[in-house]
C-alpha cells in the first residue's frame, strides 16, 4: 500500500496523515479497517510507566591530571565504572547509600532515592555531586576526584535501557495475610487490591504483536528526545503463548532502547521510588507505526476486551508463581475484577493520561516535519527461547 | 515535656507530638494529636489556655501536589473510601476531599511522593 520512504516524503511535504492509536481505533471502528487504512500513514503509540531496566551511559570527559575511575558515586548512587577510564553506567534502580568515598550526603537526603532520580535530575538541568576514586597508574596518576556535574558539563550522556516496553505484563495480587511491597507498589493482603502495569490497547508493542513494522534501528520518542530500538530487550520472549489475534497472554517481547539524554525533557523522565522495594525511573516512550498495509492497521485496531493478562499471586516468592487465570484489560480498566468470586479493586501503575500525551506529542513532532520514520536494519528475533535461572516473569502457567 | 506529662497525669489525655518548634527564650509551637475522653479533652484545653498557651484546632488533611503527580493511579487502589479516583475520560487523578478519612494509606503508595499531609 505504501512504503516508509513514501511516508517520509509526505512527512517532509507536510502531507502525512498521522493518528494517535486512540484515534486509529476509533476510525477503524467507524469506517472499517480497509477504508481507514487507505487514509492514514502513521499511527503513534505511547506509554509512560516505571521502567527499572534502564540506565544512563555517562562519559565525563578527561580530567587533568587524568583519572581511571575505580569507584564512583553520583549523589550517593554507585555508578558502574569497570570499562573506559571516565565511562560510567548509572542504573535506574541502584539505591542511594552512604559509601566508602566519604559522601557528605546522609540520612534524609539519600532516603528513597536512587539512580532514576539522579538521571531525572541531570535531565532537569540540576547539578549532581560526583565523588570518585581512581586506580593510580602511569597513564592515570590521579587518585581521587570530587566535583559537581550537570548535563552541560559532561562529555556524553545517553540512556541505554536494556529492557523497556514489555509487550504485555502481569497483574499482581497478594493472596497471603501480610502486606507485600513490590515493584508494582503495595499489594494488600487477602486480595486487597490488584495492580496492572501495562496499558493494554495503548501499549506500543501490543499494537504490532508480531513486531512486523518495528525492529532494530526504528526511530522512537524517548523521554522527549529521539531514540532508537537498539536490540532485543533482556528477557525478550516472543514465543509466549498467544491469542488468535497474535497478542501474548503474558510478558513477551521486549526491546533495548538508546537515545541522547541531553535532548530529553524532564516532563517525560521522572525518578520514582516504591516503598520497601526501591527506586526506578518513569519514562515516556512513543513508537510510531507506519501503516504499510491494511493488516498493520488491523493489528492497531485491537481493543482492551481482546487483550488479556495473568493474575499472579505475589505471596508465593518463587520464579513461577501461581496464577488466578487471565483477565481482560477491559475488566482491569473497569476498576474491579473478580477473583474466585470476590470483587477486587484494580489500579494501574502506568499513567494512562501521560501515555496519551506521549502519543499526542509524537504525532505533533511528525506533523511538524521534525520526525521521520526509519526502516529497521534487522528484525527483532521471533523465536528466542527463555532460559530461566533466577529471573522470573516470562514463564507463566496459564492453563 | 512537662505539658504532655501534665496532660497525661491530670487529664488522662495522650499527646502525640507531630511537630515541635521549641527554642530557648522564644515562643514555641507544638502540633500535637490529643486522644482521650471528650470531656477531659475539653478540660485539658481549658487548663492549657489558663496557662497562657494559645490553643487552636486544626485537622489533618491530605495534600496532593499537582506539579509532581504523574496520574499513574496507583494510589486509587489502596484508598478505602474511593476519594482518589481516575477520571474516566481524561484519566487524570481526582480527589474528593469530603470523602477522605485521612487514613494516609495513599501516602507511602505514591511512587513520586506527590501526597502529603498539612501537618
Ligand atoms: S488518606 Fe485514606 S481516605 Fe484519604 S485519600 Fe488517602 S487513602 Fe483515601
Ligand atoms: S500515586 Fe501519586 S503520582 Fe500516582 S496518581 Fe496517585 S498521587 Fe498521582
Amino acid at each position: 500500500m505504501r512504503t516508509i520512504a513514501e511516508i517520509n516524503d509526505k512527512i517532509c511535504r507536510g502531507q502525512a496523515v498521522v493518528w494517535t492509536v486512540e484515534e486509529a481505533k476509533a476510525q477503524a471502528a467507524e469506517r472499517g479497517v480497509t477504508a481507514a487504512a487507505k487514509l492514514v500513514d502513521v499511527v503513534t503509540t505511547g506509554t509512560f510507566e516505571p521502567m527499572e531496566a534502564s540506565g544512563a551511559i555517562i562519559n565525563l570527559g578527561h580530567t587533568d591530571p587524568p583519572i581511571k575511575i575505580r569507584e564512583c558515586r553520583l549523589d550517593g548512587v554507585l555508578a558502574y565504572a569497570g570499562f573506559g577510564a571516565v565511562d560510567l553506567y548509572l542504573g535506574a534502580s541502584q539505591v542511594a547509600e552512604a559509601g566508602r568515598l566519604g559522601d557528605s550526603l546522609e540520612g534524609d537526603e539519600l532516603r528513597d532515592r536512587g539512580g532514576g532520580h539522579v538521571i531525572a535530575d541531570l535531565i532537569a538541568g540540576k547539578s549532581v555531586q560526583l565523588r570518585a576514586s581512581g586506580y593510580v597508574t602511569d597513564c592515570y596518576p590521579r587518585a581521587a576526584l570530587e566535583t559537581t556535574i550537570s548535563r552541560e558539563r559532561i562529555n556524553q550522556f545517553y540512556l541505554f535501557n536494556p529492557r523497556n516496553l514489555y509487550q504485555n505484563f502481569i497483574v499482581g495480587v497478594n493472596g497471603g495475610d501480610r502486606p507485600l511491597f513490590t515493584y508494582l507498589g503495595p499489594l494488600q493482603p487477602r486480595l486487597g487490591n490488584a495492580v496492572y502495569s501495562n496499558l493494554g490497547e495503548l501499549s506500543p508493542l501490543l499494537n504490532d504483536p508480531d513486531l512486523q513494522v518495528i525492529g532494530i534501528g526504528s526511530r522512537i520518542f524517548l523521554g522527549g528526545g529521539v531514540g532508537y530500538i537498539a536490540w532485543e530487550g533482556t528477557q525478550h520472549f516472543p514465543l509466549q503463548k498467544r491469542l488468535p489475534n497474535r497478542t501474548p497472554v503474558g510478558p513477551a517481547a521486549t526491546v533495548a532502547l538508546i537515545g541522547d539524554a541531553k535532548q530529553m525533557e524532564p516532563r517525560w523522565v521522572r525518578g520514582c521510588y516504591f516503598k520497601s522495594y526501591g527506586p526506578s525511573l518513569m519514562l515516556g516512550v512513543g513508537v510510531p507505526l507506519p501503516i504499510l498495509n491494511e493488516a498493520v492497521l488491523a493489528y492497531c485496531a485491537v481493543r482492551d476486551a481482546d487483550l488479556v493478562a495473568p493474575v499472579v499471586d505475589f505471596s508465593i516468592p518463587r520464579r513461577v508463581r501461581p496464577t488466578f487465570g487471565l483477565v481482560s484489560y477491559a475488566q482491569l480498566k473497569s476498576g474491579q475484577i473478580a477473583i474466585e468470586g470476590r470483587r477486587v479493586r484494580t489500579a494501574p501503575l502506568a499513567s494512562q493520561y501521560l501515555s496519551r500525551e506521549v502519543a499526542i506529542a509524537l504525532k505533533q513532532k511528525i506533523l511538524a516535519g521534525g520526525f521521520e520514520l526509519t526502516v529497521p536494519v534487522a528484525p527483532l528475533p521471533a523465536d528466542r527461547k527463555f532460559i530461566p535461572q533466577d529471573s522470573w516473569g516470562a514463564e507463566i502457567d496459564v492453563s | 515535656m512537662p505539658i504532655t506529662y501534665r496532660l497525661a497525669k491530670d487529664f488522662n489525655v495522650a499527646a502525640n507530638i507531630i511537630r515541635a518548634q521549641v527554642a530557648p527564650n522564644q515562643v514555641g509551637k507544638l502540633v500535637v494529636e490529643l486522644s482521650g475522653d471528650i470531656d477531659q479533652l475539653d478540660e485539658a484545653m481549658e487548663w492549657m489556655r489558663d496557662q497562657g498557651i494559645g490553643v487552636s484546632l486544626v485537622s489533618r488533611e491530605i495534600l496532593i501536589d499537582e506539579e509532581v503527580c504523574v496520574h499513574c493511579g496507583l494510589c486509587t487502589g489502596v484508598c478505602p473510601t474511593e476519594s482518589l479516583k481516575l477520571d474516566s475520560q481524561t484519566f487524570q487523578l481526582t480527589f474528593n476531599r469530603s470523602r477522605c478519612i485521612v487514613c494516609e494509606q495513599c501516602i507511602p503508595t505514591c511512587p513520586v511522593q506527590a501526597i502529603s499531609t498539612n501537618l
